[in-house]
Formats: structure tokens, C-alpha cells, sequence
């Protein structure tokens, strides 16, 4: 054993420490030397921060340099491979422009209605900051998905800023030099975008799985198996950092992971992540006036429109309390008139019921008078009777006189006068 | 005299060819990721730098692994220094197995390379993982290292065909 035990020192000792012809640190020393710069870039030490500055603007131009010869043939063999889908892409490109400008009116107003609304509701982000860029370095490693873009702090490209290809969100930036920036791809594992899935409005995070695939994580509902059609996934806006409803791409139905209802939804992005070639870097905020000299016009213009809607707000303050005295008064006459009504009603009813009263007396009195005449012209007949009976005989007509017929009248005045002749 | 100069430049790119290869590996990355295929994925530096430490020592110089280590983790984005240490064990292992080995064979070289492409990543994972929190997918990691492993006898023969025919240097392999 000790033979063996020796060789193995002799030859790890050659291995590591020997320095050949050429070399002038050797391996050990630089291993050593690599696990310091570990350990203090850990630790943020301020020289390593410099150095990597330096580095990577150095890597980032000779990498431009290098990548050269194979974008040229891989843009070659992009340009061979679409002449060649030239006629097939002309003809569909047709039938699809025929059926967007259809589209692109209802759109429109769609748009403008979006911005509305989302204006009422303090919600609407502007565009700020946009620049465009080349990217430099397409390094899809196993490690980690990034890019490298020509654009750096000197053209106000900032840390967190979104990354745009044609609309699509590719991912964020991540890291700023002078000169260029590092932009996180949405495909690397490491990259949590809060996403919403459309239709239904389903809240979820996704991260980055493979080259062309995310994978979301944290569904917060169970039943996306139940929507049957594709499912869109857009950025919700939660958090702050991306607005909401930049497209990211889309759930299939067909997918088995879906039908299945696992947990891992695998979600094809839009673009394809390996044909990058110029990207929109872009920051977003809420809209804002600034102030100058237009703005300040305008802002006097509100200062006079918001007096004159206080003046009016006074005015109508003035109304409004005119009013409810006029009301007051006006329900006060109201039931002063409800009760005079009511006391006009009942008048109304006694003067009738006296009028009946007065013609019933009127009646009565009618009566008695013809009761009384009668009566009247009953005691005439009475004592009439009485001085015929005492008195006839002086003015009745027979054989001897000559006076009055009985029954006469020239009797009645003879009898009434107690038989005395005129 | 341009004779002299041409051949001295000829004889300048023979010799640093291994560099050149590894920088431009470095600052470019033969992964063929613009052909767009899901599964594959390769570490060609780690191929370069085990074939020419192994078979041609003079080569390559450890400063510039370690330089252009420090270039991949720029271009990577990994924290700087972590691809430098990879570079120089894979250089250490190389030399290792160099020196202790009589008869030289690709099948033995390339289960010895496999061996420390292993520990190499297994090291990485666990760095960037638990110390810097990166999140690696394990899955692709595998991925690599087994084409990293496989086509490791394709580079190999490639390089023994480079170095005997065209660069002209019949001690190689």
C-alpha cells in the first residue's frame, strides 16, 4: 500500500503544484486566487465590483466581435429558410391582413375604452424611457437565460426596467454597465413574473422551465381544466414592476398537464427567445402632467373652472336652502289647505242638512197654516151654526115674510148679524 | 522575408489555436442554442480544456483558463471566480490522470473525464444553490453533462485529426 499511497501524492503533487515550461503561477495558486475572488465577490467587495466592471465591458464588445461569424450565418440561414417559405407566408399573410383590418377598428375603440377606463379607475401607465436596442450575446446557458444589450446607463437604462419584443414580454433588466445591461429572460428558472390567465381572470406566478416554456406556479384556482379554450397569460401588474396585460403566451387546451389537472401548467411563450436580434427596453408609470407653459395654461383654465363650479356650488347651496324653505312653506299651505278642504266639506254637509231642516219646518208651517185656516173657517161654520140655531128663525123665508132662502147667503149675514134686518 | 512573417504567423496560430478555440468557445458558446432543440446542451470549454491538459499540457496556460473562466461567468452571469475554480480542477484532474497513466485510452480518459465533470458540476450546483441562491434546473444539468460526455469522443478524435493533419504536430494523442 505505501507504494501506491506514494505515487498518488507524487502525482497530485506534479499535478497541482508542478509549473511547466510556460506557466507562471501554478495550479494551486490559482485555484487559491479563484476561491478568494469567490469569497470577497460574496461579500461585495468594492475592487472585485471594478474589476468585474472592466471585465464585462471587455467581454461584452469582444463578445459582439466573436459572435459575428455565427449571427452572419445564422442570419444567412434565416434569410435561405424565409425565401424559400417566401410564396406559403405571402398567401396566408393575405388571408390574415384581410381578416385584421376587420379587427383593427373594433380594436381600436377597444383601446380607447381601456384607457377610460382604466383612467377612472387610476390605473392607466405610460410608457417611459423607451429605447431600443441590439442585442449583443444571446447566452442561453443551463445556468442561466440572459442577454446582453448595447444599451447601458449611459442611455438611461435602469435596473428593473421591461424588455419588450414586439409587444411580448421577454424579461427585465438585471443588471446595468455603461454601456450595456443584462436582460433576465422570462424562460430562466430564477425569473417570477405574477401573470393573470385569461379568460376567467385566474391569478398565478410563472417562472421560467425551458428554453421556449414557462411554468406556472401558486394557481390559486383549481379549475382551469373547466375553460375550453386556449387560455391567454398576461402579465397582472401585481407588484408593481410590469404593467398589466403585456402578452406572454399561451396555455393549450389539449395539454396534458392541464387535462390532468397537475400542478406544473406549461405556458409556450410568444417569442422565440433564440431569434432576438433588436428589443425595446421600456419603463412604465402612472400618467402625469408636466408642468410647463401649456400645462400651466391648462392648469389656470381648471383653477378658473373649478372657481366658477364653487361659485355655482354656492349658488345651488343658496337654491337648495331656498328651496327647502319653499317646501317647508309649500307643506305647511298644503295641510292648511287639506284642512280647510275638509272644513269646506263638512260645511258643505251641515248647510244642506239645515236647508233639508228649514224646507221640513217650512212644510210643517204650511201645514199648520192650512190647519188653521181650516180650523178658521171650522169655528165660522161652528158659530155660524150656533146663531142658526138661535137666531134662523128671524131670517129664514115662509109663508108670513118675506126674508131670505135658507142657505143663502144674504141668510149667512142675516144669521151671523143675530137676525138683524138692515 | 514575408516568408519568415507568414510562417511565424502560421506557427503563432498553430500554437495558441487551443486558446484561440477556448475563448471564442467562451465568448460565443458552441451549445447550438440557435438550432432551437429543447433537450441538448453542451460544455464544449470543459471538453477543450480536459482534451488539451491532457494531451498537450504546454498548450494551454492556467492563466488563461483562469482568465477565460473569468470571462464565462461574465457572459454566463454567474458570480465571478466560480467558472476560473471549475476550469482549473478539470486542469488539475487532467494533469492527474497525466501523470499517472502509462498507456493512454479514450475509453478510460473520457470515464475519468466523465468522472470529473461530475464532481465539477455536483461543486457548482452546490455553490450556486446553498451559498448564492440560484435556482438551477437539475434536469438540464444532467442533460449537459451527458452530452458534455458523449460528444467528448467526438472532440477528441476531432482534435487527434486537427493536431496530426492540419496543425501538423504528430506527437498529439
Amino acid at each position: 500500500m505505501e507504494p501506491s499511497r506514494d505515487d498518488f501524492v507524487i502525482a497530485l503533487r506534479s499535478a497541482f503544484l508542478k509549473k511547466g515550461t510556460q506557466q507562471r503561477f501554478s495550479l494551486l495558486s490559482l485555484i487559491f486566487f479563484s476561491i478568494i475572488l469567490l469569497i470577497l465577490g460574496s461579500f461585495n467587495f468594492k475592487a472585485i465590483n471594478y474589476v468585474k466592471v472592466v471585465i464585462k465591458e471587455i467581454v461584452y464588445r469582444s463578445s459582439f466581435i466573436v459572435t459575428g461569424p455565427e449571427n452572419f450565418l445564422k442570419n444567412n440561414y434565416l434569410i435561405v429558410s424565409n425565401h424559400l417559405k417566401l410564396y406559403e407566408e405571402n398567401k396566408k399573410n393575405i388571408a390574415e391582413l384581410n381578416y385584421l383590418r376587420g379587427k383593427d377598428l373594433s380594436q381600436k375603440i377597444n383601446i380607447l375604452e381601456n384607457i377610460k377606463y382604466k383612467k377612472l379607475i387610476d390605473d392607466y401607465f405610460i410608457g417611459e424611457n423607451e429605447t431600443f436596442a441590439k442585442v449583443l450575446i444571446d447566452k442561453q446557458s443551463p445556468f442561466l437565460r440572459s442577454i446582453i444589450i448595447n444599451k447601458g446607463s449611459k442611455n438611461n437604462i435602469k435596473l428593473g426596467m421591461v424588455v419588450l419584443d414586439e409587444g411580448y414580454l421577454i424579461g427585465k433588466i438585471v443588471e446595468v454597465n455603461f454601456f450595456s445591461s443584462r436582460v433576465l429572460l422570462i424562460s430562466d428558472i430564477n425569473s417570477k413574473i405574477p401573470v393573470s390567465l385569461q379568460p376567467g381572470d385566474i391569478q398565478a406566478i410563472m417562472s421560467g422551465k425551458d428554453k421556449q416554456e414557462g411554468v406556472l406556479q401558486y394557481v390559486r384556482d383549481k379549475s382551469l381544466s373547466e375553460i375550453n379554450e386556449e387560455i391567454q397569460v398576461l402579465t397582472s401588474g401585481a407588484g408593481g414592476l410590469f404593467k398589466n396585460g403585456i402578452p406572454i403566451g399561451t396555455i393549450a387546451i389539449d395539454d396534458e398537464i392541464l387535462v390532468n389537472n397537475k400542478e406544473d401548467k406549461i405556458v409556450d411563450f410568444h417569442r422565440d427567445f433564440s431569434q432576438l436580434k433588436y428589443v425595446k427596453v421600456i419603463s412604465f408609470s402612472k400618467e402625469k402632467n408636466i408642468l410647463d407653459l401649456s400645462s400651466k395654461e391648462d392648469s389656470e383654465i381648471l383653477n378658473e373652472k373649478i372657481e366658477e363650479t364653487n361659485q355655482q356650488q354656492e349658488t345651488l347651496r343658496i337654491l337648495l336652502a331656498q328651496k327647502k324653505i319653499a317646501d317647508d312653506i309649500r307643506v305647511k299651505i298644503q295641510k292648511e289647505n287639506y284642512f280647510l278642504r275638509n272644513e269646506r266639506i263638512r260645511l258643505k254637509k251641515e248647510s244642506e242638512f239645515l236647508r233639508n231642516k228649514s224646507d221640513r219646518l217650512k212644510n210643517e208651517i204650511l201645514i199648520i197654516k192650512r190647519n188653521n185656516q181650516k180650523n178658521k173657517i171650522e169655528d165660522d161654520e161652528i158659530e155660524f151654526l150656533k146663531k142658526n140655531l138661535i137666531y134662523g128663525h128671524k131670517c129664514r123665508k115662509n109663508l108670513i115674510n118675506n126674508l131670505y132662502k135658507v142657505g143663502t147667503p144674504e141668510y149667512r149675514k142675516c144669521v151671523l148679524k143675530k137676525g138683524l134686518k138692515k | 522575408m514575408n516568408k519568415i512573417r507568414q510562417n511565424n504567423i502560421i506557427q503563432n496560430i498553430q500554437k495558441y489555436f487551443p486558446i484561440i478555440l477556448l475563448f471564442i468557445s467562451v465568448l460565443n458558446d458552441f451549445d447550438f442554442n440557435n438550432l432551437g432543440l429543447i433537450y441538448f446542451s453542451f460544455n464544449f470549454s470543459y471538453i477543450l480544456i480536459f482534451y488539451y491538459s491532457l494531451k498537450k499540457s504546454e498548450s494551454l496556460g492556467y492563466v488563461y483558463i483562469f482568465i477565460a473562466g473569468l470571462f464565462n461567468d461574465i457572459v454566463v452571469g454567474t458570480p465571478i471566480g466560480i467558472s476560473s475554480l471549475m476550469y482549473l480542477i478539470l486542469c488539475g484532474a487532467a494533469a492527474y490522470l497525466r501523470n499517472i497513466t502509462l498507456r493512454p485510452s479514450l475509453i478510460k480518459d473520457s470515464i475519468f473525464f466523465l468522472i470529473t465533470i461530475l464532481i465539477i458540476n455536483s461543486l457548482l450546483f452546490i455553490y450556486l444553490n446553498f451559498i448564492f441562491n440560484h435556482e438551477l434546473n437539475y434536469f438540464e444539468q444532467i442533460i449537459n453533462i451527458t452530452y458534455t460526455f458523449f460528444l467528448y469522443f467526438l472532440f477528441a478524435n476531432l482534435f487527434d485529426f486537427l493536431e496530426k493533419n492540419i496543425l501538423g504536430n504528430r506527437h498529439a494523442g
